[in-house]
């Protein structure tokens, strides 16, 4: 009975840590939702903790997708870095509001989230992410992105060795 | 100790390690102030869509990510202005002309079309362009597409009221170049100010700073 009670209270402890750990970065949530006749229907919720041990884990993926996402987001990632790292000093804010007869756009940071809303006739689209995500990802892109570059050096200096051997 | 406080003990402790983990990160983040400044841009358009846009931005913020830009004549904060455009005025030697004068009505220029003040005042630059034919050719277009004759016409007015520390600081980079970033900085140390109005018969546009972080 004691052991019992003791594993239990081993399994309910872990459980718990678990858990918090997995949602102490908070959730990235999506719904969207298309009204016209045979519209979809979207909506899921990711912790945003798995999100950048997603990315980490695709860091050794063969087919290098990390790195082709890095390559093609390299241009913006200064700019989504620096936003990302502003938006932790806004924790709630809003930023963007645009209304007019068809549609209602708002951009906003609540409690530390980045929230989208785009309220439309035939579309309604929800939007929030952790801000600390954002900087994450954007973190993870750069990292790969070094890499993705580090590997081509050491492919090129291979090469050249080999050549003029 | 017996197994029940030993247990309730245990349960405590985690349940104190997970509201740890659980606290939101923001609060952790420097956090921003009340003194900081936002810029704010509101457009309300008169059309029968009715749009109405608001846009709210820090300053800090706009001054932190402007230098991460690199596109087109946007680089480090600076915007490069093509010299074709300058021709051959001399914006430096034109500010310090301004700067150094005394506060009155530098230019007032009186047409048909257009009626254009500029003055400095108390260490602002003002610029207001009153645009007559505009609001003709506004009211003009209206009236074909509903029909009507309308005889009175509403005049566009655009209102710029800058300090001349902004004008100073923008200019601040270098004969070809605006250091928009040295601007921001330098709007932020002035305190609220209405910038821009503009009013005419499509559109109400203002722009101004305050320490508000949401529109009015």
């Amino acid at each position: 009975m004691l052991l019992l009670a003791k594993v239990a209270l081993g399994l309910g402890a872990t459980l718990a840590m678990t858990t918090a750990y997995v949602f102490h970065e908070g959730v990235v949530r999506v719904d969207v939702d298309e009204s016209r006749p045979g519209g979809s229907h979207v909506h899921f919720w990711v912790p945003a903790t798995a999100v950048s041990a997603g990315m980490r884990v695709a860091q050794f993926a063969p087919q290098h997708p990390l790195e082709q996402a890095a390559e093609q987001a390299k241009p913006y990632l200064p700019v989504i870095r620096a936003v990302a790292k502003e938006l932790q000093k806004y924790p709630n804010a809003e930023f963007i509001d645009v209304t007019d007869a068809e549609q209602h756009v708002h951009i906003a940071t609540v409690n530390g989230k980045l929230r989208i809303d785009v309220l439309g006739d035939d579309e309604i689209v929800h939007v929030q992410v952790p801000v600390e995500t954002l900087m994450d990802v954007a973190d993870r892109l750069e990292d790969a992105s070094r890499s993705a570059w580090a590997e081509e050096w050491h492919a090129r200096h291979a090469r050249h060795a080999f050549a003029t051997e | 100790m017996n197994l029940s406080t030993r247990g309730f003990l245990n349960a405590a402790a985690t349940l104190a390690l997970a509201l740890f983990s659980l606290a939101p990160a923001a609060s952790l983040a420097q956090a921003a102030t009340d003194t900081d400044q936002w810029i704010h841009i509101r457009v309300i358009s008169r059309d029968a869509k009715g749009e109405v846009v608001r846009i709210n931005v820090p300053i800090e913020m706009a001054e932190k990510v402007l230098p991460a830009i690199n596109k087109d004549r946007l680089h480090d904060g600076k915007v490069r202005i093509d010299s074709a455009q300058v021709k051959d005025v001399d914006l430096h030697a034109i500010l310090d002309a301004v700067r150094t004068a005394r506060d009155g009505e530098y230019v007032t220029v009186q047409s048909n079309e257009n009626n254009v003040r500029v003055s400095k005042s108390n260490g602002m630059l003002y610029i207001i362009v009153t645009d007559k034919e505009h609001a003709k050719n506004a009211m003009a277009k209206e009236d074909a597409t509903k029909g009507t004759k309308t005889s009175e016409a509403v005049e566009s007015k655009v209102e710029i009221k800058v300090p001349m520390k902004v004008v100073d600081a923008l200019l601040s980079a270098g004969k070809d170049e605006l250091d928009v970033v040295a601007a921001l900085r330098a709007l932020s140390a002035h305190g609220d100010t209405e910038l821009v109005t503009v009013k005419d018969a499509e559109n109400d546009v203002r722009i101004w700073i305050d320490s508000k972080n949401a529109t009015e």
